[in-house]
């Protein structure tokens, strides 16, 4: 069992914009940035201790990096490249996790069937996903694709298999006595049944799907954010990968807190056993 | 002459400006039985939380004593089971031994009681295992085989279904007769108040003792008897006095 | 007197038996087996038609798993990765516990913690490894400061859980009996927090071992992620694939082994554990 963080916040019938001040003032007033303040005064005190080159670069000269980065628009351009293969992986991620998760759900058989290579997919590290597709496939575009496609598709294939075995079928038997149209059922039932584990997926489906794209940049790519750090690597640019991972990583990040997971908490209920099944 | 076990004097208890224990002041003797009556939220699991040590007291004084023992030992029997749900039922009575006991003189009163109260032959089994009415027994048990002085109860029965409840009140009222406990009763339902206790300590809506009658008839209580619903009658016109006095001071809060 | 708990020897053995007949005949007799048999035939076929260094057949890699168990050299790297999994996994524990116990209990700390445990919950185990490879090279420090800066916050999430978790009623009930304050602890609180930990305990080690062979692959000379990154230095498939399925094969064992079962049986005076996986 494991167990997602909740920061909370409060739904009221004010305005809009009387909702968007009152969160970005319990942003600004959250001790969270006394925490992270702290740290980048320790990192700056230990870089100055260390004294001399790249070993521990200063926040301030990575941060001037990043800067740096982003202002010739290199960032966007690597970017670029690294977001259209995720684009796809994912997608072919989701659409052989919604199959095998909807088979697997229905019956018994096909559950059984897919139990071992969901397990095995799900705890399989990213790595070997990635120096996998990378040997086999090349620095093509498959290689990250596969990769994605094979470490992200058992996330959201656990998610969609909960979500049908945990269909009411009493209402499905009701639909039925009242002999409701099939499209009809499917919409206003099905759909709106499976909505939360539908999110739940493609949450915990986008955490790994990022991650083993930019691994397998690393290891065998010519552009994309993952091919910079690798790039930044071999050059011994401490300061260089720093500047890379957090941009990404911040890109990601408000990705998934600012899209996903509101979107999931909106209409989600809350389901420990599924919903952090990370990594 | 018989000693207060429990003494109560001019108790008041707020929480932050809400007064919920308004002055209370009542001595409860030996081996009796009280009931403690009052509606929802008028303050009675508090008098017992404060008799209990979980609450503080804002002031006055509240005080369980025993003329025998030093120690004062408590048996309180809540609401709710709360029995510790990774144990057994004897590891949860075990749980309870009081650190001037020792554990075979414990462990052999953990049998007599579970015994008591019809429990003996689950007690391996976990709380989760067992219906709603074994638990809140094993949490009686619980309170009786510390053989504490005073026995607080609060509520008990009002979780159970009343044909299991009318059950537990028999058996509460022979173990009673057995043991001659000092118990604090608390309910809402004001049959099982005249139907149990010596003697009833009615609260009203503001945390004050509206009425204390002592209770004179036989046991066993027959609820179709004449004598008793007399006695229940005289009772209701109490309780019919504070609801009408209560409609009063609504109403003058309404017109404000 | 220690009471006993009704144990499985006091189910009569004709249950048993007819029990243990039924396991196994649903073990065997699973489609699992099918999968199995589907996959490795497709990859076989493919395999051979394919006849490319970079897709060994089946055989290959199960021979290759063969050599490397058979000349020790499996252990020896095995040994070598799991001393600097264990020591960043107790680690983190250590940590994430008390980051877990101050944030379930104040909503100061819960607040001035939050920010980072989120940060460190989301970031890759990647920029864990390169940065400390970088910091550390080739030293122990490098591994085991990765996995407690990726593996913590699974810790801190699950243990704060359970500290908030905590049933104030049991506390107060406890407290009416006048209980010493070490029995407390020790019979209510920590038996409640007991299957917090261990969910705690599974995740971490889960990501402990994930980042502890990328940092190896990066940076190390020894373990089970310098022998992978030699195999896919060499273009070795078989090589990467033997070493992966064996290593993943061991902590698989652990976690589904004794983890989840110990998880199991020691959270059993729960009525409803519903496990996904």
């Amino acid at each position: 069992m494991s167990v997602a963080l909740s920061v909370s916040t409060n739904q009221s019938s004010t305005t809009v914009g009387k909702r968007v001040a009152k969160y970005l003032k319990g942003l600004v007033n959250h001790k969270g940035w006394l925490a992270i303040v702290l740290v980048l005064i320790f990192w700056q005190t230990i870089s100055l201790l260390l004294g001399g080159h790249g070993l521990v670069p200063s926040p301030i000269r990575t941060a001037a990096v990043m800067w740096d980065v982003l202002v010739s628009g290199e960032f966007f351009v690597q970017l670029g490249d690294s977001m259209a293969r995720l684009l796809i992986g994912f997608t072919l991620a989701m659409t052989m996790g919604l199959i095998v998760g909807v088979m697997s759900g229905s019956r018994w058989f096909w559950n059984e069937f897919f139990k071992d290579v969901i397990v095995l997919g799900l705890s399989l590290p990213g790595l070997v996903y990635a120096l996998l597709s990378v040997v086999i496939f090349g620095t093509n575009l498959m290689a990250p694709v596969m990769a994605i496609l094979f470490a992200s598709y058992p996330f959201i294939a656990v998610n969609i298999r909960e979500g049908v075995k945990a269909m009411d079928k009493d209402i499905l038997d009701m639909t039925q006595a009242y002999k409701v149209g099939k499209w009809k059922v499917i919409k206003n039932v099905i759909m709106p049944s499976l909505l939360p584990h539908f999110l739940a997926a493609i949450r915990t489906g986008f955490t790994i799907a990022w991650k083993v794209s930019v691994l397998t940049e690393v290891f065998g790519a010519t552009s994309g954010i993952g091919y910079m750090i690798r790039f930044n690597f071999q050059m011994f640019a401490v300061r260089g990968i720093l500047a890379w991972s957090l941009l990404f990583g911040f890109v990601m990040l408000v990705i998934e807190y600012g899209i996903l997971v509101p979107a999931e908490r909106r209409f989600a209920r809350w389901r420990p056993n599924i919903s952090e099944v990370v990594k | 002459m018989k000693t207060s076990a429990v003494k109560v004097k001019d108790l008041v208890k707020n929480f932050g400006e809400l007064r919920v224990l308004d002055n209370v002041s009542f001595e409860v003797e030996e081996s009796s039985l009280t009931t403690i009556v009052g509606f929802s939220g008028c303050g009675k699991s508090t008098l017992l939380n404060v008799l209990a040590g979980i609450e503080s007291i804002t002031s006055g004084i509240a005080e369980v004593n025993c003329s025998n023992d030093s120690s004062t030992r408590l048996g309180y029997v809540f609401q709710s089971p709360r029995l510790l749900p990774w144990q057994t039922i004897e590891q949860n009575l075990l749980f309870v031994r009081p650190n001037d006991i020792d554990e075979e003189t414990h462990s052999k009163r953990v049998l007599k009681y579970l015994e008591m109260v019809g429990l003996k032959n689950v007690r391996h089994k976990f709380p989760y295992q067992l219906s709603g009415g074994m638990q809140q027994r094993a949490g009686i048990a619980r309170a009786l085989c510390i053989e504490p002085a005073v026995l607080l109860m609060d509520e008990p029965f009002s979780h159970l279904d009343e044909i299991t409840a009318g059950g537990m009140r028999e058996e509460m009222l022979r173990i009673w007769e057995e043991t001659h406990r000092t118990i604090l009763f608390v309910t809402h339902d004001m049959q099982e108040a005249v139907e149990l206790g010596d003697r009833l300590i009615m609260l009203d809506y503001h945390g004050r003792i509206f009425a204390d009658l002592k209770i004179d008839l036989p046991r066993p209580r027959n609820l179709t008897e004449r004598e008793f619903i007399y006695f229940y009658s005289d009772i209701l016109q109490h309780l019919q006095k504070m609801q009408s006095i209560r409609a009063e001071e609504l109403a003058e809060l309404g017109l404000n | 007197m220690t009471a006993t708990t009704i144990n499985s020897s006091q189910i009569p053995s004709s249950t048993r038996g007819r029990k243990l007949v039924l396991f196994l005949k649903q073990f065997f007799l699973s489609p699992r087996w099918l999968f199995l048999i589907v996959v490795l035939t497709l990859w076989n076929s493919y395999a051979i038609f394919r006849q490319s260094r970079l897709m060994p057949t089946p055989l290959k890699v199960g021979m290759s798993m063969w050599k490397i168990l058979e000349s020790g050299v499996f252990f020896e790297q095995l040994a070598a990765s799991m001393v600097r999994i264990l020591i960043g996994f107790s680690l983190a524990m250590l940590i994430g516990t008390i980051i877990g116990i101050l944030m379930g209990s104040r909503k100061t700390w819960d607040q001035f913690f939050s920010a980072i445990v989120i940060l460190c919950l989301a970031l890759p185990g990647l920029i864990y490894a390169l940065v400390c490879v970088m910091f550390f090279g080739i030293s122990i420090l490098a591994p085991v400061t990765a996995i407690i800066a990726g593996s913590f916050p699974f810790v801190v999430v699950n243990v704060r859980e359970g500290v908030k978790a905590l049933d104030k009623d049991l506390i107060d009930m406890s407290n009416s009996y006048k209980i010493g304050r070490g029995k407390v602890v020790r019979q209510v609180i920590l038996p409640s927090l007991l299957p917090f930990v261990l969910a705690a305990v599974r995740n971490s080690f889960a990501i402990a071992w994930k980042i502890c062979t990328l940092v190896e692959v990066f940076g190390a000379v020894r373990g089970v992620g310098y022998m992978i990154k030699n195999s896919f230095d060499q273009y070795a498939v078989h090589g990467i694939i033997a070493w992966a399925l064996l290593f993943g094969g061991v902590m698989l064992i652990i976690e589904y082994g004794f983890l989840v079962p110990a998880e199991r049986h020691l959270a059993r005076w729960r009525p409803q554990v519903k496990q996904v996986i």
